[in-house]
This record gives C-alpha cells, structure tokens and sequence, in this order.
C-alpha cells in the first residue's frame, strides 16, 4: 500500500547506518526493520500486549510496533539480530538447555526483556523474573522453562 | 492492523508545536505514542497529522517547585520511577507505575500522554485528581493552569483546547496525616484494571479524618465517589450500603474485562482492600 505521506531519517540499526531513507509516516519501525530483511523482530499483536517485537532503542527496551519509523531518527537502534556478544550466547545456551525456544515466536521478544534484566545487574527471585517477562506473551506457554533459562543466565552472568 | 495515513510533523519547540496545533483541528500531539499508536494501529482514530513533541527538550524534568512535585509532560513512566524526588516524596506513585503496563512500555509512555489521553482505564488520571493536583496548559495566549477535577470531562474528554499542549502536572505534597492508597483488580499484571480505586485518606490517629475516593476503570473518566467516602466515614465498610451508594453515584459502564454489575461489585470490595491495607 502506497502512502501519501513520508519522511526521511537517518539512524543505525545493529551498528549499520541507514542514512536519509524514506519511510511512509503511518509505518511502525518493526516493519521497517523487517523490510529490511530484519525478520528477527516478530510481530504478534501491534497493539503493544505480546512483547515479541521488543527491541532496543537508545540503550532501553521498546515495542517496535508502537514506535514510529519516522520517530526513529537519530536513534541507535539494537535487534535480536545484533546481539551476539558473549553475554548474549550465553543467554541463548542456557534458553538452549532449558528448551526455552519451543515454537520460536516469543523467543526475539524474551531475549531482549533477559538482555535488560541482566543489563540491570539485579539479582531476581523466580517471582520477580516472572514479573519481569509479565509483558511477553509465550503461547506455547513454557514460561516454566523460559524462567529456567533466565535464572541461571542471571545466576552465570551478574 | 496498520495505522491509516497521516502527515508527520517534528517540533523543535513548544510554540511551534502549539502554532501547528492551532491551526489544524484535527493534529494530534504524538509524545510516547504508548496509547495512541495501538488506537491509530486499531483504526480507532485517524488524526491528519501527528505532532510529535518527544524531541522537546527540558519536558521531561522532575522537579520541587514551592509546595509542589513538577513532572514535566515528557517523563516517561521509567524516568518517573527511578527519580530520586519522587521515590523520596512520592513512593505511592513508584508503585502505581508498577502497575501501568510492562517495563518496554514504561520505557517509552509519558507521564503528561496519560494524563492528556485521559483513558478512563488509565491509572493515573485518576491518581491527579485524588492528589488534587495542577495541570499545567501552554497555548498561543499563554499558560494556565486547570485542577484534575476539572480538567477529565467525559470519555477520553478533557479541558484541553484545540491550541493547548500539556506541559506539566504539578503534585501538591501529602501531609504528613495524608496516605494514598492505592489498589485493583486486573486479569493479568500490567493489564488494564476490570475496575481500581485511589484513595486519598487523611488521619487523626487511628481514625478516618478525611476520604476522597476515585474509580478508573469504572466510567467514562475518573470517577470520584464522595457520598460513598462520607459513609464510609460515618459507618465503616458495609458492603450493601457502600455498593447502593456507589450505584446511585456512579455511571459504571462495562467493557470486554467486565460488566457494569461486575464493576459496581469490584468497586465495593476495593473499599474493603483499602481499609485493610490502611490498618497495616
């Protein structure tokens, strides 16, 4: 669907700079990023309740689907795709381990809520890590499994 | 579930956002977007331009002025939380947020967005009217300034002229007699309320001195319940009288969490929570 209505912005995404690119004003930054082959970033419910395209703008966690291409200017912008760090893989062994990919759908979304729990060096009880994912949907439901991996990333990595 | 289309424009500063603003009737102020892209994404609005004032800069900060807490409209829920000031002062308020929505949301939603919106679901449009609080406006004549109470006018309806743009929301300083107490009822954490209640309790000793109590999730705005508080006052919690009284006072409308009856059952019981949490 063309739209009448566009602007032009720069930012990066993963460390790559997207300079001057025009995107509709009416497109969310998730499909953006997935147009951009970016498909790690899932896209659930676009109303903000599923946390599946949660990802990392300016350093904090965000729903990409209720962000605006167009408000991303100027931002530096982090993907599933471009967390590959050590801490990174250690979290994705422990979500290995624990089966806590099932089907695979929330997994983006649950990686990048881990990456700001152990970003915020906090110590969490299982009651609190389920607090902390409260805003990512798992419809396989394993959370059991999920909290499994988290806790040990926690207990390895802070 | 994509947004219809819309012009976009960026402010630079307030006056340019409010000139825009006055001269487009249907331009809408775009600052987390938190509530208002899951309404464009659901097609429940379609503004011809949003404003986006987020790169404003100085809206977001938290600071005493005389007797008052100032939150500049542009503090996200996140900034709000972890304030020094506000955790000092108003550590009530830390755990409300606790409450609104999940963390990647917190991050990006505004104090003054829920507070404009004015979802009647929304826990902080009724948290400024129990606290009583000022709501700081700037348009092309000025600034001014509208109590909570009368800022909320019907469903998603405020005081808001079509010039104005919410700058700042001013909390008076709780005495140290006065406790808001908070709680709800909500299916999962982070969900919006089936029905919660703000009360603003003023002691003397153990005894209930003053009550304002005000609903979200009940109504089409904040609902305040002040011939149910004087009962409550006078006779303690009795849960016929109390739901009679609160079916006379207020218009309960049900929505997909719960019907009208649910609420007006809710509502009774949120009193009851509030006095046990009280005598803790």
């Amino acid at each position: 669907m063309s739209a009448k209505n566009s602007v032009n912005i720069s930012f990066s995404v993963n460390g790559e700079n997207f300079d001057d690119v025009t995107v509709p004003t009416r497109q969310h930054l998730a499909d953006y990023l997935r147009s951009q082959g970016l498909t790690g970033t899932h896209l659930g419910c676009e109303q903000g309740a599923c946390g599946a395209c949660t990802i990392e703008m300016d350093g904090v966690a965000v729903r990409s689907c209720l962000v605006l291409a167009s408000q991303a200017n100027g931002s530096s912008i982090t993907t599933v795709e471009g967390f590959d760090d050590e801490v990174m893989q250690k979290v994705k062994n422990n979500f290995l381990k624990h089966n806590a990919f099932q089907c695979g759908f929330c997994s983006p979304g649950m990686l990048m809520t881990t990456k700001e729990i152990i970003s915020s060096k906090k110590k969490l009880s299982r009651d609190e890590i389920r607090s902390e994912i409260s805003g990512n949907y798992c419809r396989c439901t394993g959370y059991q499994s999920i909290v499994d991996a988290i806790e040990e990333s926690i207990n390895e990595i802070n | 579930m994509k947004a219809p289309d819309f012009s976009y424009f960026e402010a630079q500063n307030i006056e340019d956002a409010i000139k825009y603003k006055s001269e487009d009737d249907e331009a809408v102020i775009l600052a987390g977007g938190q509530s208002l892209l899951p309404a464009l994404n659901m097609r429940l609005s379609s503004p011809s331009c949003l404003i986006d004032i987020s790169k404003i800069n100085n809206l977001n900060e938290i600071k005493i002025e005389g007797d008052f807490i100032n939150i500049g409209a542009l503090a996200t829920h996140s900034d709000v939380m972890n304030n020094d000031l506000v955790r000092e002062k108003y550590p009530c308020l830390v755990d409300i947020l606790k409450m609104v929505a999940h963390a990647a949301i917190r991050n990006k939603g505004t104090h003054g967005g829920s507070i404009a919106y004015g979802d009647p679901a929304a826990e902080l449009p009724a948290f400024a009217v129990a606290m009583d609080a000022e709501i700081v406006l700037s348009g092309l004549s000025g600034q001014r300034i509208v109590n909570a109470k009368d800022f909320y006018l019907g469903l998603f309806e405020t005081d808001l002229k079509s010039d104005e743009i919410l700058t700042a929301i001013r909390y008076p300083f709780l005495s140290h007699n006065q406790h808001l107490i908070f709680d709800e009822v909500c299916r999962r954490h982070g969900d919006y309320a089936m029905a919660g209640l703000m009360a603003k309790v003023e002691l003397d000793q153990s005894k209930i001195n003053n009550l304002d109590l005000v609903y979200f999730a009940t109504g089409d705005k904040p609902n305040v319940a002040q011939n149910t508080a004087r009962l409550v006052i006078d006779n303690g919690y009795d849960y016929e009288k109390l739901k009679k009284s609160l079916a006379s006072e207020i218009d309960f409308a049900g929505d997909l969490n719960s019907s009208s009856e649910m609420k007006l059952h809710l509502a009774t019981i949120l009193i009851n929570k509030i006095l046990n949490k009280l005598e803790r």
